[in-house]
């Protein structure tokens, strides 16, 4: 199966096809989407700050990392649950807008920031827990990850005002997907 | 309401912002931003009333961490706020869910500011007796849910027909 195949089964499946139907799914989830994104965002922040030594550098790095990671993943999990869900009910025309992939792209690069970090600060934290900042390479892997959440809520924003167009000929699909 | 709105949308400042089209989106995108400051320092100050977090600080140095962000925040969550209502004054002052939300924001502001000033006068009193615990730690949950229903019903003035006939946008 082809990946426009994929995607149309996605659409035409049971689950997409009530949250277009239903008047308050697709809204509720939109806003759990948001909660999420705020605190994926807000906790990681906390977390780069400090290794910047920006906030909180009186504390021990891995104690205050510890505590507040597992809030960010709970949060991503629940933001990307729910941006799973929207994705579903419009899959084909997301695939193909551009700050969708935009977006994805950076998504893949926090990752990347976050296994670099681990291999490289992350592994010398015995050795600056305490400090006020992190070395060289914790301090850029909190700038990369401060920029790249900003990005991802920007282009997230942008997503819902294009104009994503379908590619069959002659019938341009206008979804607004902010305000319709 | 309605005359106020379409008199406010031919301000110049209104049509400024109308014939921008990145401004809503970049101003929202900035609005996103400040909620995500707002939300984590109110939910880790509560991590902290719950002892789920940061037992090794006091409330008081939770609330100097977190407090200056939280108001700082909010003061950019105003001016963004007052933008899109100016670019968008139809759409934000004819909805059920932007009068519903700016009722939450007194409260969530208010029990915001109460938490500090009484965690910061009496630090660490509310510790040590388990009543005052347990009314601390219901005030924490509520003031969280507060601020989750705020950003709710920031998300549905997009969606006022949510409400139904209650819903005050216009019909187009």
């Amino acid at each position: 199966m082809n990946i426009t195949g994929f995607l149309q089964s996605i659409e035409s499946s049971g689950i997409a096809a009530w949250l277009r139907g239903s008047l308050y799914a697709f809204p509720l989830i939109e806003s759990l989407h948001v909660i999420g994104l705020t605190m994926v965002f807000g906790t990681a922040a906390i977390i780069d700050l400090r290794l910047l030594g920006l906030a909180s550098a009186r504390r021990p790095f891995a104690a205050l990392a510890s505590e507040t990671i597992r809030w960010t993943w709970g949060a991503f999990a629940l933001t990307a649950t729910t941006g799973a869900l929207m994705f579903s009910t419009n899959a084909l025309a997301y695939y193909q807008n551009l700050q969708f992939r935009f977006k994805m792209s950076l998504l893949v690069l926090a990752g990347i920031n976050v296994l670099i970090f681990t291999l490289t600060a992350g592994r010398s934290v015995d050795r600056w827990n305490a400090d006020e900042a992190a070395p060289l390479a914790g301090k850029l892997a909190a700038v990369f990850s401060l920029l790249i959440w900003i990005g991802v809520i920007f282009l997230g924003r942008w997503v819902g005002f294009t104009k994503v167009i379908d590619l069959t000929p002659d019938i341009d699909i206008l979804i607004n997907l902010d305000r319709f | 309401m309605l005359d106020f709105a379409h008199w406010l949308a031919q301000t110049r400042i209104s049509l400024a912002i109308q014939t921008r089209l990145w401004v809503i989106p970049t101003v929202q995108s900035v609005h996103i931003v400040a909620i995500g400051i707002v939300m984590s320092s109110v939910f880790m100050m509560d991590l902290r009333v719950f002892g789920w977090a940061a037992t090794d600080q006091t409330m008081r140095q939770m609330t100097r961490r977190f407090a200056p962000w939280l108001w700082g925040a909010l003061c950019v969550l105003f001016v963004t706020g007052a933008l899109m209502v100016v670019g968008e004054p139809v759409r934000e002052l004819l909805s059920l869910s932007f009068w519903l939300k700016m009722s939450l924001i007194v409260v969530g502001a208010a029990t915001a500011a109460g938490f500090q000033m009484t965690l910061g006068r009496n630090d660490g009193d509310w510790e040590h007796s388990s009543a005052n615990r347990r009314t601390t730690k219901c005030l924490a949950m509520v003031t969280f849910l507060v601020w989750c229903g705020i950003v709710i019903l920031g998300r549905l003035i997009a969606y006022d027909h949510v409400w139904g006939r209650w819903s005050l946008a216009p019909i187009t």
